[in-house]
């Protein structure tokens, strides 16, 4: 073959592709000006979905809502014509007219005759044809520079918190509780492996398991908490009042304290009494708990674990201490009903006078062998307990509010803060266990449960609440703050089945890193000198599902919400109750200012009571007292 | 305790206020207290009032201010802590009206006032333009009533949003 040959081949080669891609050009512009009330409507609908960053789902469901009108069109054409064949062909005829419009207005009247079924068609086109480009753009099979893809990215995820924020606005968008018990969150982002809505919602029995925020300090945790506490509040008081579950009971421990925890107390106040909420309190500025009201031995064991105790040596004095602890709570005549009641108790004489060693030899004894330390023991309580202040003294159960929201001094004083989140946990569990309360669906959420975990480790209160079958809610402002060990985090983090809410963290890796990878197309083009040549290859790549990257700059009140190996980016919308609820002020009396019931008085010590005779009867059965 | 912003703009604590009689409140104190005034003014009481009208300058504002004060003095007022009243009395309207099918049609003007009236007028209107213009162009065809009908599924499932949320919401 001669070297003019080969030219006149190869421009001929080359010719007829770019012919053969001129003639479909022209046959998809043919159609497109053919179908031009489709066209316009697909146009719309694509420019819309571009400029907003909606996902082609929006633009589908959009073409499913405009059945409807069709529907009632179809209906109206078979009711007229009273046959299908020419109710079906009338858009076509109207169509063929259109060619003889010499208006605007004309055209317009066309466009108005077709709508209803040009509508319809057109969104569902635009929503392929938008559905094509993020499939194009992202595979790198489109665009024209290299940096195409990140470009478009960048674009869309603006777009889509612009649109997002937008949605958060709106007063009716995202209220406190949806259709179907499902907490709103906020407006969409974006939305990776999960269905996407416009409004992000969570099943609200969500919450009632398991859930981990972490976001660092002004990311928005806070507001995205008291949207999760208010909705499943709402949910469960709905269910409640329907006869279709407890009565709701929301313990928050707000483990920073200071000045911020009393605003943030106020509003969740303020957002439960909006949701049907009777009482709210807050501990322990305006309601007292009674750590006293807790079973015997979960209070002996409870007070001996306050207490800090060594290893080696130290061991030695801690076993003391638990055995007088012990037998100052199980004294018989019944468990300390104050804190001076208690203090009373770690006395040597206190303790011979109620373990008379006539009836109780053995624990008469161990009073004898712990005489000796008993007034260091009482002095240490008397300091510990004087720290916790009168908080935990009583008078008031769990029970007697809807809600308790616990203000600890992490920050101010760390330790008696551990001692109170340790005090408060055990008070939540025996709400959850004591048979005889009224049964109540509860949520235990801890902020900044770090500042605190010294004595109970977050996973123990994870674990203790799975076991009781009450949900768990905890904050930490990183993925650090969630355990002391990684063992611990990835154990936290692991048995989050709620979900896990990532807000604005520096190194977000390790939280991401549940939402797994996911397979994407990677396209490399050759490069022919500086241009992007047409040819390269595409393979299968594996990438982060939520990538940390975003998560990284994520905005205030931005978060990435992880579920089964699925993200969603979501802009959380400001709590707040409807203002149509808004309750009359209540006409009780008003008690005096500043008024804080006093504690209980502990009986005098004596020998124990001895048991009614009538109680013998569940022992031994009617008539066994006299065998 | 944030004072209470109705008082500082001297109007009564109202959560229907409308925006107007909020501006006017605000521009009668400004332009009698205003620093820059030749005798100087009340920069005190010009500031409260400016910090008020911050407030309650949208209907949201004042509905959450009006929640402020309601919620400060029904929490003076209670316990804190007793015997919980029984489920049935946990009722977040405030109404009192009673759980009826028409409770719902009856909160509708309500629900509107407290929204964003402005932009549901605006689609509201946008809704009647179009379907006057199907009704002028296309009369008596069978593609005037679905035309229309998809303007009101429209303003429908758009306008919804613009609605306070009810009040078990």
């Amino acid at each position: 073959m001669s070297v003019w040959s080969f030219l006149k081949l190869t421009i001929f080669l080359w010719l007829l592709r770019k012919m053969i891609k001129a003639c479909g050009w022209l046959l998809v512009a043919a159609v497109v000006v053919a179908a031009w009330p489709v066209t316009i409507v697909a146009a719309a609908g694509y420019g819309a979905a571009w400029l907003r960053g909606w996902p082609p789902a929006r633009l589908a469901r959009t073409a499913a809502w405009a059945l409807i009108p069709a529907g009632i069109w179809t209906a109206l054409q078979g009711a007229r014509l009273h046959a299908w064949q020419p109710a079906v062909l009338g858009p076509a005829r109207t169509w063929e007219r259109s060619w003889s419009a010499r208006s605007a207005v004309d055209l317009g009247r066309v466009f108005l005759l077709l709508a209803p079924v040009a509508v319809p068609a057109g969104l569902a086109l635009g929503a392929l044809a938008w559905a094509w480009r993020i499939y194009a753009i992202s595979t790198g099979l489109g665009g024209i520079m290299a940096t195409a893809p990140i470009r478009f990215d960048a674009r869309q995820w603006r777009r889509q918190v612009r649109t997002a924020k937008g949605l958060t606005t709106a007063p009716g968008a995202v209220p406190l509780l949806a259709r179907g018990g499902r907490i709103p969150v906020g407006g969409t982002i974006r939305a990776i492996g999960h269905r996407w809505h416009p409004v992000f919602a969570l099943p609200y029995t969500a919450c009632a398991r398991h859930t981990v925020i972490v976001g660092a300090t002004g990311s928005g945790k806070t507001n995205l908490m008291m949207r999760l506490w208010a909705g499943w509040f709402t949910a469960a008081l709905a269910d409640a009042r329907a006869g279709k579950g407890d009565r709701p009971l929301l313990v928050v421990l707000d483990c920073k304290g200071g000045r911020d925890a009393r605003v943030k107390a106020d509003r969740t106040r303020r957002l439960l009494y909006g949701a049907g909420a009777r009482r709210v309190a807050i501990w322990p500025d305006e309601a007292r708990l009674s750590l006293w009201d807790l079973p015997p031995q979960d209070l002996a064991v409870l007070l001996y674990q306050m207490i800090d105790t060594g290893t080696g040596a130290a061991a030695y004095y801690a076993d003391i201490m638990q055995a007088v602890v012990m037998l100052a709570v199980l004294a018989p005549g019944g468990p300390p009903l104050s804190t001076a009641g208690f203090l009373d108790r770690l006395d040597a004489g206190w303790l011979q006078a109620a373990w008379d060693p006539g009836r109780y030899p053995a624990e008469a004894k161990r009073v004898r062998g712990a005489a000796r330390q008993l007034p260091d023991i009482q002095l240490r309580y008397a300091t510990l307990l004087a720290r916790l202040g009168p908080g935990l003294d009583g008078p008031g159960t769990l029970a007697e509010a809807d809600a308790w929201y616990c203000i600890l001094e992490g920050t101010k004083e760390p330790s008696v803060a551990e001692a109170q989140a340790m005090a408060l946990t055990e008070l939540t569990a025996h709400a959850a266990t004591d048979l005889s309360a009224e049964p109540r669906a509860m949520l235990l959420a801890a902020d900044d449960y770090s500042a605190v975990s010294g004595k109970v480790p977050l996973s123990n209160l994870y674990e203790r609440g799975r076991s009781l079958g009450i949900g768990v809610q905890v904050s930490a402002q990183s993925w650090q703050g969630l355990g002391a060990t990684e063992d611990e985090r990835y154990r936290i983090a692991g048995t989050a089945d709620g979900g896990i809410f990532v807000l604005h963290v520096p190194y977000p890796d390790a939280l991401v890193a549940a939402a797994g990878k996911r397979r994407v197309l990677e396209t490399a083009h050759k490069l022919i000198g500086r241009a992007w040549g047409d040819e390269g290859t595409t393979r299968e790549q594996r990438a982060w599902t939520a990538d940390p990257d975003i998560v990284r700059r994520l905005d205030v009140g931005q978060v990435c919400y992880i579920q089964r190996g699925a993200a969603t980016f979501v802009q959380v919308a400001r709590p707040r109750p409807s203002p149509l609820t808004l309750l009359p002020a209540p006409a009780t009396p008003a008690p005096p200012p500043n008024w804080i019931p006093e504690p209980r008085h502990e009986p005098a010590p004596g020998p124990a009571r001895w048991p009614d005779p009538a109680g013998l009867d569940d022992l031994f059965g009617h008539g066994g007292g006299r065998r | 305790m944030t004072p209470d912003p109705f008082e500082a703009l001297g109007l009564p604590a109202r959560p229907d206020l409308d925006d107007e009689t909020v501006r006017a409140a605000w521009r009668a104190i400004a332009a009698a207290t205003h620093p820059d005034r030749p005798d100087g003014g009340d920069l005190a009481r010009y500031t409260a009032a400016s910090a008020a009208y911050a407030e309650l300058r949208t209907p949201w504002g004042r509905s959450e201010a009006y929640a402020d004060l309601v919620q400060r003095a029904g929490h003076d007022s209670e316990p804190a802590t007793g015997p919980l009243p029984p489920i049935a009395d946990c009722d977040p309207r405030a109404d009192g009206l009673p759980r009826h099918p028409l409770a719902a049609v009856l909160e509708f003007p309500a629900r509107i006032r407290y929204g964003r009236p402005g932009h549901l007028l605006l689609r509201a209107v946008i809704a009647a333009a179009l379907a006057l213009v199907v009704l002028q162009l296309i009369p008596g065809t069978t593609a005037a009533p679905a035309d229309i009908t998809g303007v009101i599924t429209w303003f429908v499932l758009t306008g919804r949003r613009d609605l306070a949320p009810p009040p078990e919401r």
